[in-house]
């Protein structure tokens, strides 16, 4: 009762300060600023929704999938399914995006659940990067914005080369606890699982009750990576980026720096690169259809909720490497 | 003893190879500059009109293009980027034959991004000779054939699933833009490459019909006249309207929007800045400038063919007068350089010489009218003229045939087709061939609406 006594006054006296600041602060403030910040908050809440909304979809059917995997996949099936060998299971993980047409936001859940399941590390790891470009879906908006041709090719090759030879690189690790977050291993979800001699239904409706739950957990990252990016976006407008984006180097550079900021989903990037063929060389927009898909801000934030900080390191940067050198390799020595 | 790589050893030391690899990519691109490509064929032959595309490895200042790329000899035509990598010349003239050019990258010049163009390149070229393209009648279906100038190797271009209607071939040689009818009763735009066999649909037109091609010069664009179906296919089409096909984004929509003004037989200036058409309904040529959105009109009620002098200023075209002594046709002569319009041939006609087809070469010096020679005859015959002195020599008067039409030049004003049909005997469409310095012209090939295949 004293302590409260003795705060009130400190906490009154920090509240008038702070009114005294602001009004003081806003006295000085230039009179277009409010104004500016409105409109920029304005750019702020489309920016987000965009991201948040084109997003949505594709993580409610990422969760759904998992939820399916859960229920109707066990253990014993998936080591049928993939290799042991490291590089088997590399290449086969990569093409798995064929049967699971989900996008960087939902290819998160469903490793995570595969994961669970007993996929091995390696094919998880090049499944999670693979995916969002090497599936049906994005074949064809690739195709439909750039036709079937040399860029089509290229952009599957190069993803593929690059998730094989990092799932190669993640399969030297023998312990996957030294990856994955321990809540993987302990008992995430352990409320909901199929049993044995669950009727069809009762298995629709747990995965149903997983995909929510894993919706709502993914969910909240992928506001935060919204948030973020349509904040870079509203305070770092493109156009400063594209001005300074000229050069073999630079070019690259900035694209790869804009599929992060942009964080816009491998199902409709192709369009969006489209818009930059006629300034940018076929090496950088290469290198932004290559790498946006495997990494960007949203998706960053749900890797950091599956892997520990060293392994999204380096799902973050191998891919940014190999994706720099493919854009050099294109604007040098190729193109 | 087995060594274990630990996980983060096998990262790292990736990483250090892929930063050892960019460093050797960066070093090797800098010590080889600027890269260039040139869209020619491997065997260097090309079109008389052919754009030639230069795509640099790196973007480049629009202010830069004279001082990067050279043409030996020098030839005419204008250098523009498409974008900041890609440069591309247009010839204003054809190339001329049996010469090889020689196209020069000059080392020296900087990108944007501060790297040099450090080797000059070089390529050449020579120019192909002109095909001709035409109709056949082939049962009941007209098929489209190219043939050699000379009328040897004959070769169908289109397949007997499709009848042609209509046609126009590219300035570049490189396609031909036809006509055909669909399943719904309408008719469609096509497109076909100089060797045949690949036709596919440009334009679906649905239940309207799609005639009369003309494929812009510079190629990106086809200007048609639509007809729209009526609410039932009981009801009539409706009047012919000029619509434009960009082919290079696709769009497609009428040039006029005043659904009033009414258009056939569209024709494109030689700079493809401008397009003419004839509106049967008003009688008169509409003439619209895309570049500076001008509109002209001009009266005529004969609907016959436009032709343009080759630097796109004048327009030549005939009407019908009603003289003191009688109907009188009079070929008209507009300049839109200074506004003016004059009745170049036909003022002081003592009888009406049925004057029609019109075609003006790439040569200032040489068009072609055809008219009717004598009274008595319904013959026409061909004459090549110069427009600036109206001086000139018949070329096609044979009294066997009765009519001569659809004349062509050839990219440099030497070699006229045209179209004659006998008077007497068995009916056979022919084509007829002229070329310069051989006095009277001679019957090439038979068939139908000849054109030049560049």
């Amino acid at each position: 009762m004293q302590t409260t006594v003795n705060r009130l006054p400190r906490n009154l006296i920090i509240v008038i300060a702070l009114g005294v600041l602001v009004l003081v602060a806003s006295s000085m403030i230039p009179a277009g600023f409010f104004t500016w910040l409105w409109d920029r908050l304005n750019v702020f809440a489309t920016v987000f929704l965009g991201i948040f909304v084109e997003a949505v979809p594709y993580l409610l059917l990422g969760t759904f999938a998992s939820g399916l995997v859960e229920v109707f996949v066990d253990r014993d099936q998936m080591s049928k399914w993939v290799s042991n060998r490291p590089a088997a299971a590399a290449v086969s993980g990569a093409f798995m995006g064929m049967l699971f047409p989900v996008c960087e936001c939902g290819v998160v859940p469903l490793t995570r659940r595969l994961f669970r399941k007993g996929l091995p590390l390696s094919a998880g790891i090049s499944f999670l990067l693979a995916a969002p470009v090497l599936n049906p879906i994005v074949i064809f908006s690739t195709a439909s914005a750039f036709g079937w041709g040399q860029m089509l090719f290229w952009r599957f090759a190069v993803s593929l080369v690059i998730a094989v030879v990092v799932g190669l690189i993640f399969s030297v690790e023998q312990d996957a606890g030294n990856i994955l977050r321990p809540v993987l291993s302990d008992h995430e979800h352990d409320h909901i699982h199929a049993v044995a001699g669950d009727s069809a239904t009762e298995k629709v409706r747990k995965a149903l009750l997983i995909t929510v739950d894993e919706f709502f957990d993914m969910g909240r990252y992928l506001i935060l990576g919204s948030m973020l990016s349509a904040g870079l976006q509203t305070f770092i407008p493109q156009s400063a980026l594209l001005a300074v984006g000229s050069g073999p180097i630079l070019s690259v550079l900035v694209m790869l720096l804009l599929a992060i900021l942009l964080s816009i989903c491998s199902t409709v990037d192709s369009f969006v690169a489209l818009g930059f063929v006629n300034t940018f060389s076929f090496g950088s927009i290469l290198s932004f259809l290559v790498f946006g898909p495997m990494v960007d801000i949203k998706s960053v934030m749900m890797y950091l909720q599956v892997f520990k900080r060293r392994a999204v390191f380096y799902i973050v940067v191998i891919p940014f490497m190999m994706s720099l050198l493919t854009g050099l390799i294109f604007n040098y020595l190729v193109r | 003893m087995k060594l274990r790589l630990s996980f983060d050893t096998a990262a790292v030391g990736l990483l250090l190879v892929i930063a050892t690899l960019i460093g050797v990519v960066i070093f090797i691109g800098e010590q080889a500059g600027v890269r260039v490509r040139v869209d020619l064929p491997e065997d260097g032959i090309v079109g008389p009109y052919q754009t030639i595309t230069f795509t640099f490895s790196e973007a480049f200042d629009s202010e830069m293009a004279s001082s990067l790329i050279s043409i030996d000899p020098v030839h005419d035509g204008y250098l523009e980027w498409t974008d900041t990598y890609t440069l591309r010349f247009t010839p204003v003239q054809p190339y001329q034959r049996n010469v090889t050019y020689r196209l020069l990258v000059e080392a020296g010049e900087t990108a944007s991004g501060g790297r040099e163009v450090k080797q000059a390149q070089t390529w050449n070229f020579t120019v192909r000779e002109p095909r001709i393209v035409y109709l056949r009648l082939q049962e009941d279906r007209y098929i489209l054939w190219s043939a050699a100038a000379d009328g040897n190797d004959p070769q169908p271009i289109t397949d007997e699933t499709l009848s042609v209607i209509s046609f126009d071939a590219s300035q570049d040689g490189e396609f031909v833009i036809f006509t055909s009818r669909n399943d719904q009763g309408g008719v469609d735009l096509w497109r076909v490459s100089r060797n045949g066999g690949d036709a596919s649909v440009l334009l679906d037109c649905g239940v309207d019909r799609c005639t009369t091609p003309s494929v812009s010069p510079d190629g990106t664009r086809i200007a048609y006249s639509r007809e729209a179906a009526g609410p039932t296919p009981d009801f009539p089409f409706g009047s012919p309207r000029i619509w434009v096909v960009d082919m290079v984004n696709g769009q497609d929509g009428p040039v006029y929007e005043d659904q009033q003004v009414l258009g056939y037989n569209p024709v494109w200036s030689p700079d493809s800045n401008k397009l003419a058409s004839f509106d049967g309904l008003a009688d008169t040529i509409n003439l619209i400038d895309f570049q500076t959105g001008e509109q002209y009109l001009f009266s005529s009620n004969t609907g016959g063919p436009i032709a343009w002098s080759p630097d796109s200023t004048k327009m030549v075209y005939t009407t019908v007068e009603q003289k003191e002594a009688g109907i009188r046709t009079q070929v008209r002569l507009a300049d839109l350089s200074i506004n003016e319009t004059i009745t170049l041939v036909g003022e002081k006609d003592t009888r009406d010489y049925f004057y029609y087809a019109l075609s003006w070469s790439s040569r200032e010096d040489r068009a072609v009218l055809s008219f009717r020679a004598s009274e008595d005859q319904p013959t026409q015959v061909l004459w090549v003229f110069n427009p600036g002195l109206l001086d000139g020599i018949v070329i096609a008067d044979d009294p066997d045939y009765t009519y001569y039409n659809s004349p062509q030049w050839d990219p440099w004003g030497e070699a006229l087709l045209f179209q004659q049909f006998k008077l007497r005997g068995e009916y056979k469409p022919e084509i007829g061939i002229w070329q310069s310095g051989m006095g009277e012209s001679k019957f090439l090939i038979e068939g139908f609406m000849p054109q030049w295949l560049p």
